[in-house]
């Protein structure tokens, strides 16, 4: 066939304009280093990736390389990647999106996630990919910014739908996109509706109730590739799995990527969890009733008790802020407790946690992560490990992030001892320790799930010790004891839990939890409501399980 | 591209763009930038218009570049660059866009010859792109011969055989082009067109074969319907910016050179 050929006039212009001026003309120097530019710049092949040589520091695993790579040469650029949980999905679309950024066939990118994880995008394609990825805050980010990250409830909105729908995009990628099985909703209308040159979908539940979901998801990405929706009906409506049908299965798989955790060869290293069950120091423990108690008087609300009953079991210096502060809001009138707070908080003389911390230590005499939920703990403990000739190194979400990589940095080469407050999505990977000391807990698990992801990831070759912290006849055992180890939160892979809490819906996990420890009138009740919570958690997860079978293998 | 190579080509790039090199150790360079290149690399426009406006000192900074990973170079404060790493690129575009025209002369020892005419060349390095959803590149390097029209193939490796200089050597003289420089690109133009339609184009072919497949699969999901929706005319048009096959010719670099009269070259 005749293919047009386009001649670029950029440089003639230059050219001609120089020679009426006579100048001014590049050194030999410079002119051979351009042309060496040029040459390292062009892609030799059709095949094959260039992304990698472009992120030496970047080691993808050999799935998602595949995946980058069947996606470019075999499916045109247009693929629904259907990873199970914890493969990297988010990789593998990064890789994909460079290959085609360094091949110039793709510049402008509608990038649509939830809303939790716009900044995480962009973090990752910044960091891992050195793609300039913007995140959408002002209107004005849709014209003038190439790789923008939105949300897709803000993008769907006016005026940002019409914005959108003006520019020209080469590619859109869109994460968690089961969200889209359903062709009524606005927002599969208004992914219908974007110019899909280049588009990946992510999802890691292509299918969860409906033959029919699949459908409409491959209808998004390649309209027509399983026939028109009456066909498609007709033919496998009363279908409840790909399993059923070769040829819709083969189908399906022309468009669709899908690796399973047992394929990838990946071992994943063993994770040891073992829970410490701690005995108060008897002034610890009158502390802590006394704080009980107040349970009985009419106090404030229930959010500030069970703060507090957490901040004993975690340091008296934790409590003592949150008393002072406290103090600040009665405008230094003290409330009538308040003084018999403080003089127990005198009373403790030692920190029964912060002694078996220390013992741990000594004995792992190896790199440990320390995560506790409070700055005043934090810092309590750094000092009394210095106390003992251990130096270790604070850790805070809200460090920028020079200062998160120097931290990161000590604790590598000169530490033993990190003491995180916050483990945050923030990615930043501690796979050269091993150890991880949950000083006290988060009453949410995803967080507490995060904490543990900083080390046991993909790509950590070593077992993974976790030790949880917890102290005898508290609401933190019963946190422990009685939500995170029946619901196997320890020994379940990262990313597992997550789907199952979306299933629930159930986003106020920690609203919830205070809502059983306050208003349970006996410690029967109390266990009674946490057992209904598990066993909800439970249902979900067989859930989860069911569902997948649904799913194209 | 591998580290020495990276470290190779800084080194050049520096020089070649007057900046000092104060020290160049194994896996390191530090360099005291330029005023012009501080405003090429640093991105510091508030600074150098505060300085020209109060006429204050100038002062460009002093760069470390980490091209290695040593015992020596992990203590050292200095941007790491790798290929792929954003700084490198902005360099790489930098030396693109400051080698983009030339015009050279080939430097003659004065021998028994009173004056050495020199011929004028036309010298273009080009890019060719074959584009679909996929793509490849290629360069050629053309030397159009301005006073036969002679072309040549691989002229840049030939090039750098000679040696040349921005200055007109003495005595020497050039020779006036009969063909204007305007005309001889359009001559390399003409060439490149030839070259390229005798080349193998089953990758148009194929992408052809791919969008129409994907055009029937469209027409088939709506085929029920009797007005066609909008989303069916706006998936049809990025199927065509997907698939359809096309050439594109980019001009890296090129210019002028005026050389000694080649035996190989007819009049």
């Amino acid at each position: 066939m005749k293919v047009e050929i386009e001649f670029d006039s950029a440089w003639k212009e230059g050219f001609l304009e120089r020679l009426e001026q006579d100048g001014p003309w590049s050194s030999w120097d410079l002119y051979q280093l351009c042309l060496e530019v040029s040459k390292r710049l062009s892609v030799p092949d059709f095949y094959g990736l260039q992304a990698p040589n472009h992120l030496p520091h970047l080691t993808p695993l050999p799935h998602q390389l595949e995946v980058a790579k069947q996606v470019v040469e075999k499916m045109n650029g247009k693929a629904i990647l259907a990873d199970e949980v914890g493969l990297g999905k988010t990789i593998e679309a990064g890789l994909i999106l460079k290959e085609y950024m360094i091949r110039g066939l793709v510049k402008k990118v509608l990038i649509l996630v939830p809303a939790s994880l716009v900044s995480q995008w962009v973090t990752e394609l910044n960091e891992k990919f050195f793609i300039p990825a913007v995140q959408q805050k002002k209107s004005y980010v849709w014209e003038q910014c190439d790789v923008v990250v939105s949300s897709i409830d803000t993008a769907k909105k006016s005026p940002h739908r019409e914005m959108i729908y003006q520019q020209n995009y080469d590619m859109i990628i869109i994460d968690e996109a089961h969200k889209l099985k359903n062709n009524k909703t606005k927002n599969y209308e208004f992914v219908q509706n974007l110019k899909k040159k280049f588009c990946l979908l992510l999802t890691a539940t292509p299918i969860q109730n409906r033959i029919e979901e699949i459908f409409h998801l491959v209808s998004l990405l390649k309209p027509g590739h399983l026939g028109n929706a009456a066909y498609f009906t007709e033919k496998y409506g009363k279908m409840r799995s790909l399993h059923a049908d070769e040829h819709l299965k083969a189908l399906v798989n022309k468009v669709m990527i899908r690796n399973r955790r047992m394929d990838t060869g990946i071992e994943w290293s063993k994770r040891n969890v073992e829970t410490i069950v701690i005995e108060f120091s008897e002034e610890e423990r009158e502390l802590y009733n006394a704080v009980q108690s107040l349970k009985n008087i009419s106090f404030g609300n229930q959010f500030s008790l069970i703060t507090m009953l957490r901040e004993v079991c975690s340091s008296r210096e934790a409590l003592f802020v949150t008393l002072k502060n406290m103090l600040e809001k009665h405008d230094g009138e003290a409330p009538p407790y308040f003084n018999e707070l403080i003089g127990k908080i005198n009373a403790v003389t030692k920190n029964a946690k912060a002694e078996k911390a220390l013992e741990l230590i000594q004995s792992i005499n190896d790199k440990v992560i320390i995560f506790t939920e409070y700055r005043a703990t934090q810092l309590y403990l750094q000092w009394f490990l210095q106390q003992h000739g251990i130096s270790s190194v604070p850790f805070r979400g809200g460090f920028k992030g020079g200062k998160k990589d120097w931290m990161k940095e000590l604790f590598k080469n000169k530490v033993q001892v990190l003491i995180a407050t916050e483990a945050g999505g923030e990615g930043i990977n501690l796979q050269f320790c091993h150890h991880v000391i949950n000083y006290d807990l988060p009453w949410n698990p995803m967080r507490l799930e995060q904490r543990i992801g900083r080390v046991h990831r993909l790509g950590q070759t070593n077992d993974v010790y976790i030790y949880n912290f917890a102290v005898k006849d508290t609401v933190e055992e019963h946190i422990l004891k009685l939500l995170y180890e029946k619901i196997h939160l320890f020994e379940r892979v990262i990313g597992e839990l997550d789907d199952i809490l979306a299933k629930m819906e159930l986003h106020h996990f920690e609203d919830y939890l205070h809502d059983v420890f306050f208003n349970s009138r006996s410690e029967g009740e109390m266990k009674i409501k946490m057992e209904n919570l598990t066993a909800m958690i439970d249902f979900a997860d067989n859930l989860n399980k069911g569902g997948k079978t649904y799913a194209a293998t | 591209m591998q580290q020495h190579e990276i470290h190779h080509f800084l080194e050049r790039y520096l020089r070649a763009n007057q900046c000092e090199i104060v020290e160049n150790g194994d896996g390191y360079l530090m360099t005291q930038l330029t005023v012009d290149m501080d405003k090429e690399l640093m991105n510091r426009p508030f600074y150098w218009h505060y300085i020209e406006n109060t006429g204050g000192t100038p002062a460009p900074m002093k760069l470390t570049f980490i091209t290695k990973q040593t015992k020596e170079t992990e203590k050292l404060k200095g941007e790491r660059l790798h290929f792929g790493s954003p700084r490198l690129h902005q360099i790489f575009q930098s030396a693109q866009k400051r080698g983009s025209y030339i015009r050279l002369y080939e430097n003659i020892q004065p021998s028994g010859q009173p004056f050495v005419p020199l011929q004028p060349w036309l010298g273009l390095n080009v890019k060719v792109s074959y584009q679909c959803d996929r793509k490849r590149d290629f360069l050629l390097s053309l030397g159009l011969h301005l006073i036969s029209g002679t072309i040549i193939e691989q002229f840049q490796e030939q090039l750098q055989q000679l040696e040349l200089t921005p200055k007109i050597p003495d005595y020497c003289f050039t020779i006036t082009p009969l063909i204007k420089p305007q005309s001889g690109i359009l001559r390399l133009e003409q060439y490149m067109k030839n070259m390229i339609q005798q080349d193998d184009h089953s990758w148009a072919d194929e992408a052809l074969k791919r969008w129409e497949e994907d055009l029937a699969l469209l027409d088939r999901f709506y085929e029920e319907t009797d007005e066609k929706p909008e989303c069916y005319y706006i998936e049809k048009a990025s199927l065509e910016e997907q698939y359809k096959p096309s050439i594109r010719v980019s001009i890296m670099n090129g210019g002028l050179f005026y050389l000694q009269p080649r035996p190989n070259v007819r009049k």
